[in-house]
């Protein structure tokens, strides 16, 4: 079997207008797109347009009151008592976040209109939301004692995405997160002077909710050596495939078989070489983009195991494809199917899948699309991950692609002719 | 020691291949020779358990072997019609590929390279990559990696098609001594007569996927021992004149050549100077005349009304 790979990496890698196909353009892709488009996605671009709905289930004046209520059984010197109720009076939680979410900056992303829950997951099953940002029943007061005696109880808010996994929604959750621990930053401050100022408070957690974005958002260098990346991984499998025509067509195959190498360890070597092919080509292309770019912090072990695992997952669907592209190319002896892969279905999944720019907006036939795409799914999971995601939150996309993988296997298998001998 | 019985083959009712019976003794180097479309790659594919025959028998001392046909594959050797190895290779790689899917390894291996290099001369550029390579270069590469597991058979189909002279004659006298030396059995396939008449004792003529007649080189020729070829030069075409040679009674038959006329009479005939005559009368002017015996050529042409290359 290695000799099977080793023979299939060697033609492909003396080949040097594949090497330019395989691993130089998609690298130039990724600086250009890069570079050029570095608005889209760095958060001054009107191109972004986050829809999100702020449900506030929470009465502002009620909550207060509570705080001065209890306020009042708490026994305080009398500067200190009203200090704080000024405070507390002043600090208005659910205003600070609208005003969060309406100052220069994030205005041009997000769109913020306030409405009733009802609307709001209607709305957001249709699609027309990103998110819905909900205020529940108490916020105010738990953001008062959380920001004022520093209590590590939790300010919640319940951000809800949208379920497409948009990219937008995703962007949006990092940036309640950032404004959460804002916020519980401020409060530490704001309660220097308070009884409990010498408690060094935690960041507040967000409650269970959503998952919590460590991270930035994806910057457009990111984004495009992922884009670019699961894209041209794809033309692994067609180049592969068009090999394999050629071993067929030019009788190499033949000739194997003819020394009794039976033919299922010819596909799959395919298999494997495409996988193996297919995880260095995007390891490399990683990793120089990580070096050159700059694109991705090296000190996260963690981050780059994580990559490493989505990019062998993916690698494997590659090497699925691949076996299937060959099966069809052997069996009809026609590279036709491996060049209108190459030719034209790449750019289409690529398309579907956002390397280009992100799905957003787009009609919700083609994110569905995308979303069957070996590299759409892969996609999805690198942006998670990128963004800190849990693993959980990966899951979905993962087993999707081993799913996808499986099924590509299966029917390469089936149609790979079978008999012993090649033509009938 | 490998037969054919009554191998036929048809692709979608299109019958390419019918009723060929063929028989190979050991140590026989037997020529199949016939025009392009033929059916010889076909009828070798059959016989190399690449493609199974619509109808017919192939038969290894005796045994049916399209059913199994892992013991025909282990004693033949076939050199496809293409060149069936990885351009992006060196030759030493390809035949390390090759030998090795055979299952030869190490020291075996590298032996067994070695030998076939010298025996095809090319074990000064094994280490080139095989797309730097002269036509005639791969195709002795091509031979090579056919002879690595020491087939008693080697089958070969055109392996000197578009080739430079040399490299032809190279391989010509190698697959001569392969025969011979090693007395490897060899099935030699071609639409060169003058190939087939160096290299085989027996031949099969195959026409529109029937073998149209069969024996020795002698015996062939003997359909024709009552005929000669006279070849005539013209400095260019004269169709009335042609017209009248068809009359005579000696000639049976003219063939028009890219420098004159080729004349099939009856041997004996003294026909030169009533052709000169006629030439005259219509005043050709003729360059050159030859008088041969036949050629497979002719015997060719003789069955089939054609010529074999056209
Ligand atoms: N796979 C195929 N399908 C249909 N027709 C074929 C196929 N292979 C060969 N033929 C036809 O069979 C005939 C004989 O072909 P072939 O055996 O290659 O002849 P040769 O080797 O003598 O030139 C040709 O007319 C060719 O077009
Ligand atoms: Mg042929």
């Amino acid at each position: 079997m290695r000799l099977f790979i080793w023979k299939d990496l060697i033609v492909i890698l003396r080949d040097r207008s594949e090497i330019m196909v395989l691993l130089l353009m998609p690298f130039i892709l990724i600086g250009i797109l890069g570079f050029a488009l570095g608005g889209i996605l760095g958060g001054d671009s009107s191109e972004i347009d986050v829809q999100v709905a702020l449900v506030a289930e929470d009465n502002t004046e009620e909550g207060t009151a509570q705080f001065l209520q209890e306020l009042e059984e708490i026994e305080l010197p009398d500067e200190l008592h009203e200090e704080i109720a000024e405070t507390a009076r002043t600090l208005n939680p659910a205003k600070l976040l609208k005003e969060f979410l309406e100052n220069e900056d994030l205005k041009e992303i997000v769109t913020v209109e306030e409405m009733k829950a009802s609307e709001a997951s209607r709305m957001l099953e249709a699609g027309e939301l990103d998110a819905v940002l909900t205020l529940p029943e108490g916020f105010t007061y738990t953001s008062l004692q959380a920001m004022i005696w520093n209590e590590e109880i939790s300010a919640d808010v319940i951000v809800t995405l949208s379920e497409n996994g948009s990219l937008y929604a995703n962007i949006f959750a990092d940036l309640i997160e950032g404004f959460v621990e804002v916020l519980n930053l401020e409060s530490a401050i704001a309660s220097a002077a308070g009884p409990e100022a010498a408690r060094e408070g935690e960041p507040a957690e967000t409650g269970g909710v959503i998952p919590i974005a460590q991270n930035e958002p994806v910057n457009s260098m990111q984004y495009y050596s992922i884009g670019m990346a699961v894209m041209f991984v794809l033309y692994v499998a067609g180049t592969i495939a068009s090999k394999a025509y050629v071993e067929k067509h030019e009788q190499v195959y033949n000739r194997i078989i003819l020394s009794g190498t039976h033919p299922a360890k010819y596909l799959s070597g395919k298999w494997m070489t495409g996988t193996l092919f297919s995880f260095l080509q995007m390891g490399i292309l990683f990793t120089l983009s990580a070096f050159i770019f700059r694109t991705f912090s090296l000190d996260s072990i963690n981050f780059w195991t994580g990559m490493v695992f989505i990019t062998f997952v993916l690698a494997l669907c590659i090497g699925s494809l691949t076996s299937l592209l060959t099966s069809i190319s052997i069996r009809f002896e026609s590279d036709a199917v491996s060049s209108i892969f190459s030719g034209g279905v790449v750019t289409l999944f690529a398309f579907a899948g956002g390397s280009f720019f992100p799905l957003a907006g787009m009609p919700q036939v083609i994110v569905e699309a995308g979303n069957w795409t070996p590299n759409g799914i892969a996609m999805t999971a690198y942006l998670l991950w990128l963004q800190g995601f849990e693993w959980t939150v990966l899951l979905p996309s993962l087993n999707r692609l081993l799913l996808l993988s499986a099924v590509l296997l299966a029917a390469s298998v089936i149609i790979f002719p079978r008999r012993r001998s090649v033509t009938s | 020691m490998l037969e054919t019985e009554e191998l036929s083959k048809a692709f979608k009712g299109k019958t390419v291949v019918e009723g060929v019976s063929l028989y190979l003794e050991k140590g026989e180097s037997v020529g199949l020779l016939g025009p392009n479309g033929a059916g010889k790659s076909t009828t070798i594919s059959m016989i190399s358990s690449l493609m199974k025959p619509t109808s017919g028998e192939v038969l290894l001392h005796g045994e049916n072997v399209i059913k199994n046909p892992g013991k025909i594959r282990k004693v033949l050797g076939v050199v496809p019609q293409d060149i069936a190895l990885y351009q992006e290779l060196t030759a030493y790689e390809n035949l390390k590929f090759f030998g090795r899917i055979y299952g030869l390894k190490g020291q075996m291996l590298t032996e067994k390279i070695k030998e076939v290099f010298s025996l095809v001369g090319l074990t000064d550029r094994q280490g080139d990559i095989l797309n730097t390579f002269s036509g005639g270069m791969k195709r002795r590469v091509n031979i090579a990696a056919a002879l690595l597991h020491d087939p008693e058979i080697l089958i070969m189909d055109e392996p000197t098609v578009g080739i430079d002279p040399q490299s032809r004659s190279y391989i010509l006298d190698m697959i001569r001594e392969l025969n011979l030396q090693k007395g490897i059995t060899v099935l030699y396939t071609s639409h060169y007569m003058e190939e087939v008449e160096r290299l085989c004792d027996r031949v099969y003529i195959m026409d529109h996927g029937k073998i149209i007649s069969s024996g020795t080189k002698e015996e062939l020729k003997s359909i024709l021992s009552g005929e000669e070829t006279i070849l005539m030069e013209l400095d260019r075409a004269y169709p009335e004149m042609e017209k009248e040679f068809q009359q005579l009674d000696s000639i049976r038959q003219v063939i028009e050549t890219e420098k004159g006329l080729k004349l099939i009479s009856v041997k004996g005939s003294r026909l030169l100077s009533s052709l000169f005559q006629i030439a005259d009368r219509h005043e050709a002017q003729v360059t050159n005349v030859n008088i041969q015996e036949p050629s497979l050529e002719d015997v060719f042409l003789h069955l089939t009304g054609r010529k074999l290359r056209d």
